[in-house]
């Protein structure tokens, strides 16, 4: 193994640096409202295949954005270039744009100011870790697969970003935010070695996965990700074809938040208003099952919360479906001021969670269920029919007949077709949330779920 | 003193490399500017001109990647940058136990430039905003239209490539989009129809050749007429796909199986891998005799036509399938030796100068047939012409997918007649191009470009164009997509 690096990080814009160029700004912009955006981001993946490591990369991206208004017309220009002259460009061409745009009745002024709640947003470890500790980690990956026979795919990755908002109104905020990140897919099965290439994985091939993300890169728990990834994989080999149609399921928390991600999606105000969205007329309604809540908690230590918006608002804790019934709906400004919506409530850290006795595991769950379809994860969730938020997409990576509290045998993929506005009506069980990332989603805590209807559309032979 | 060329920072980036003895670097920088209007219901919701400038340093130091970004392009980030790149694939070389080895390439010196004939800079603002507000305008005067959009977009990239080969190359390129949708609700049902430009790579008169108000009329007739539509009933159906939809169909189902590095396993952990292994090529039956797929990065006016790749490799043309048969990958200098070609095909590209390059799908078209339209549809007693993209998902291995539409028309012995709803029909990758039954001629040739293909991590966008007639494919399984609750 190499020597650590002396300086992993290039140092980032600090707040004073940040207001600094915000006072250069707002100096140089003759618009009515000006409101700058900073996002200065040092970043790395450290990205491994066949158990080899094929990507080390390392990436630092500095943007300044300037919106400048003149009454109702405004204009937005943005640059990665901090040199005087570049920032004043910048403003320029905003200003230029927003003196010809046609006028936009929904453009407002910039949020009032306030006091941003104080968050958690950066780990000190992150911030230390740097390529040296990402290649440890996938090291750690690919030797675990090695021991037992199998190939690994995956990445580490971390970043830390600066992360500004301010506006000539005395909105103005800042803050650091650090992300760390593993995943990895286990392939199990067959090799054959073909003529001038290298090994190639065929044949009845299991695959197992499994990914964590958290603020602090000393939470990725890398060892215990990759035997899960190991152990699904393993279980996997020779999957059973089983027929299309309808079948109780337990959905793991990546794939119960796969399917919630395009529900949060759907809450649009203005999509509602106009009678275009698929919970048209549910605010204040079931829409759920009446033990499911979801709620926002940015203050949560295994969440990634931010104190404020990309717009300039505070995040806050809020509840957006409260016993399975509709309590808000994500609101842009305007719509939010036109129906005299005085806090708009953020979603930025879900908590999705089930009312009663829960179990603690996913083990647990699966002991209590007489027989099921046991799906790790979903791939390529898309909208069919936005009227009803019908959705497909693939299960992957560990997908398993569950019969009498026992997972009995490893299935073949499943291409499923269904609405969750239909199958979060009924749960039959479910876990404490757990957490939940997927490459559909950003970071949730989700339970597991046992539901009594799936419906799978067909099978994959593959 | 004046800012340091680019020529003088790709030099003491390149210097820095080669003395650190790494047997391969690279660097690309590159200005890109991008400007894009939106129209919403009738208001120029937003215009933003975004500027965004960099560079990449890769480096194959013992048969290990390392690569390091900045967007800071400064006579001292360039050293930093370019060391830390160094050091990076040192690391990398260090837990290395296969190398990578890279095909040959001849050193290129060249410049690439778009050829057109409006820059889409010069032309007014105003007059940019006022083409979409009378787009959404006529939009909004057909009854029962609740929402509209209408859209520019264009995008300019000043790009230099540099390696230590010596191959030095200069870029400038431009791409140019628009686009429209009507949204309507008829008795509580609501349906969208869209109209796309394709994305091509020429000035502002692709704009400016467009009849905006036409394509308005007829997006927004054509979506109250999708929402009173019956819903299609499920079945077997010979299907008639649109050039633009087809563009789709195409690039999940041909252009990401065929991408050599998903066969190796290199994005087994995110986009996946495929089922078109290395032992399949040049024997495996991907679809009928009337399936001839062609890679072209050389067609002027296509998104992957850049001269050269990320590599330094310069665009060809080749064959993916002929005549129904697998024959050929998008490769890269590190993948193409795996099996056994001397040479890449010249599809490795990445997103921005922050980003490492990675294998992407080239300009894959369908080969036309010899039919007219009104033949292949003459051809069909029950089925659905199906026009534009809708819904879509494939699996891991590009295997099971499922596409929608953006319309849809049922034929009837013969002839088009009236238009459906919910049409998604599903099906097996090879069995699905097996079902290819025609293809038009080349008068009825349209091309389609993506900008937003997803790949790698961090994920990156890839850009392609996809070629193709329409295409006739007998008794494929159709079924309504959404049932209600």
């Amino acid at each position: 193994m190499s020597q650590p690096f002396a300086k992993p990080w290039f140092k980032m814009t600090s707040r004073e640096e940040f207001r600094f160029l915000v006072d250069v700004i707002l100096a140089r912009s003759t618009g009515d409202h000006t409101v700058v955006t900073l996002q200065d981001e040092q970043s790395g993946t450290t990205r491994f295949a066949n158990n080899q490591v094929i990507h080390h990369v390392d990436r630092r991206c500095s943007r300044l954005t300037v919106t400048v208004s003149f009454g109702y017309r405004h204009g937005t220009a943005s640059t990665t270039d901090f040199s005087a002259g570049a920032v004043q460009n910048m403003v320029a061409r905003a200003e230029r744009i927003a003196r010809v745009a046609p006028e936009d009745l929904e453009h407002l002024p910039p949020p009032t100011p306030c006091q941003f709640p104080l968050r958690e947003t950066a780990r000190a470890e992150t911030i230390a870790a740097g390529p040296t500790r990402r290649l440890e980690y996938a090291n750690e990956a690919i030797g675990l697969c090695r021991m037992e026979n199998l190939m690994g795919a995956g990445i580490v990755s971390s970043s830390v970003a600066s992360i500004g908002i301010a506006a000539d109104n005395g909105l103005f905020g800042y803050e650091t935010r650090t992300e760390a990140e593993f995943s990895i897919t286990v392939h199990a099965g067959d090799v054959t070695t073909i003529t001038g290439a290298d090994s190639i994985r065929t044949g009845s091939m299991g695959t197992g996965w499994s990914a964590a993300s958290h603020r602090s890169i000393d939470h990725l728990r890398i060892q215990e990700r990759t035997l899960v990834a190991i152990d699904k994989a393993k279980r996997s080999r020779d999957a059973r074809e089983l027929p299309p149609g309808e079948y109780p399921v337990i959905l793991e928390p990546a794939a119960v938040a796969g399917l919630w991600c395009w529900l949060i999606q759907a809450l649009d105000a203005k999509s509602y208003e106009k009678g275009t969205s698929p919970v048209a007329g549910q605010v204040g309604k079931p829409l759920m099952d009446k033990r499911l809540t979801l709620s926002n908690d940015p203050g949560h230590p295994d969440l990634l919360g931010v104190g404020f918006t990309q717009e300039g608002l505070p995040s806050g804790p809020s509840t957006w479906i409260d016993a399975g019934c509709l309590q808000h709906l994500a609101y842009d400004r305007f719509t939010a001021q036109a129906w005299g919506i005085k806090e708009m409530p953020t979603l930025e850290a879900p908590i999705l969670s089930v009312q009663g006795s829960l179990c603690g595991t996913i083990g647990d769950l699966v002991k209590q269920i007489d027989r099921a379809i046991l799906v790790t994860n979903f791939w390529y969730i898309r909208s069919v029919n936005h009227r009803d938020l019908t959705l497909t997409g693939m299960t992957r990576d560990g997908t398993f007949l569950v019969e009498n509290g026992h997972i009995v045998c490893p299935v073949k993929n499943f291409r499923f077709h269904d609405s969750p506005l239909r199958v979060f009506r009924n749960i039959d069980a479910a876990t404490v949330p757990l957490e939940a990332v997927s490459p559909e989603t950003r970071k949730m805590l989700a339970p597991a779920m046992a539901l009594p209807r799936f419906h799978f559309s067909s099978v994959t032979r593959w | 003193m004046g800012a340091p060329s680019w020529e003088e920072l790709a030099d003491l980036a390149l210097t820095r490399v080669r003395r650190a003895g790494a047997e391969y670097g690279d660097i690309r920088l590159q200005r890109r500017v991008i400007e894009h209007m939106r129209g919403e219901d009738r208001r120029i919701a937003s215009v933003d001109n975004d500027e965004d400038s960099g560079f990449g340093v890769r480096v194959l130091y013992r048969g290990a990647w390392g690569f390091a970004a900045s967007s800071v392009l400064s006579l001292e980030d360039v050293p930093r940058v370019a060391d830390l790149a160094v050091e990076l694939a040192k690391q990398a070389a260090s837990v290395a136990t296969e190398k990578v080895r890279l095909a040959e390439e001849p050193v290129h010196r060249d410049r690439v430039a778009t050829s057109f004939q409006i820059d889409p800079q010069v032309v007014p603002l105003e007059r940019k905003a006022s083409l979409l507000q009378e787009t959404m305008e006529v939009v909004h005067q057909r009854a029962n239209i609740v929402r509209s959009t209408a859209e520019l977009w264009w995008c300019r990239d000043r790009k230099r490539f540099q390696s230590t080969e010596g191959t030095v190359l200069d870029f400038d390129l431009l791409a140019v989009n628009g686009s429209i949708s009507a949204t309507a609700v008829f008795e509580g049902r609501c349906a969208t129809r869209s109209f796309h430009l394709p994305y091509l790579r020429q000035g502002y008169e692709l704009i400016e050749e467009t009849c905006w108000p036409e394509e308005a009329a007829r997006v927004a007739r054509e979506a109250v007429e999708k929402a009173r539509a019956p819903a299609v009933e499920d079945g077997i159906y010979d299907l008639v796909l649109d050039p633009e939809h087809l563009s789709l169909t195409i690039h999940e189902s041909c252009g990401h199986s065929t991408e050599l590095d998903r066969a190796l396993g290199y994005e087994a952990n995110y986009a996946g891998t495929t089922f078109l292994t290395p032992d399949k090529l040049g024997t495996f039956q991907f679809g009928s005799p009337h399936v001839t797929l062609v890679a072209d990065n050389t067609e002027p006016g296509t998104l992957a036509a850049t001269g050269y790749d990320d590599d330094g490799v310069q665009c060809q043309r080749w064959d993916i399938v002929r005549e129904g048969i697998f024959v050929g990958y998008s490769t890269s200098r590190e993948v193409a030796p795996k099996i056994g070609d001397s040479r890449s095909r010249g599809s490795n590209r990445a997103d921005g100068w922050g980003s490492i390059p990675i294998v992407r799908i080239a300009n894959i078209g369908l080969v036309p047939g010899t039919a007219s339209l009104d033949q292949l549809i003459a051809d069909v007693k029950r089925g659905i012409y199906i026009e534009g993209q809708g819904s879509y998902s494939i699996d891991q291995y590009r295997y099971n997918f499922q596409f929608g539409g953006d319309a849809f028309w049922l034929i009837e012995n013969g002839r088009r007649s009236h238009m459906v709803r919910d049409v998604i029909y599903h099906g097996i990758t090879p069995e699905f191009w097996g079902k290819c039954d025609g293809v038009a001629d080349w008068s009825h040739r349209h091309r389609y470009g993506f900008i937003t293909c997803g790949k790698g991590q961090p994920v990156q966008s890839g850009w392609m164009t996809h070629a193709a007639s329409p295409a006739l494919f007998r008794r494929v399984h159709v079924i309504r997509g959404g049932k209600g609750l």
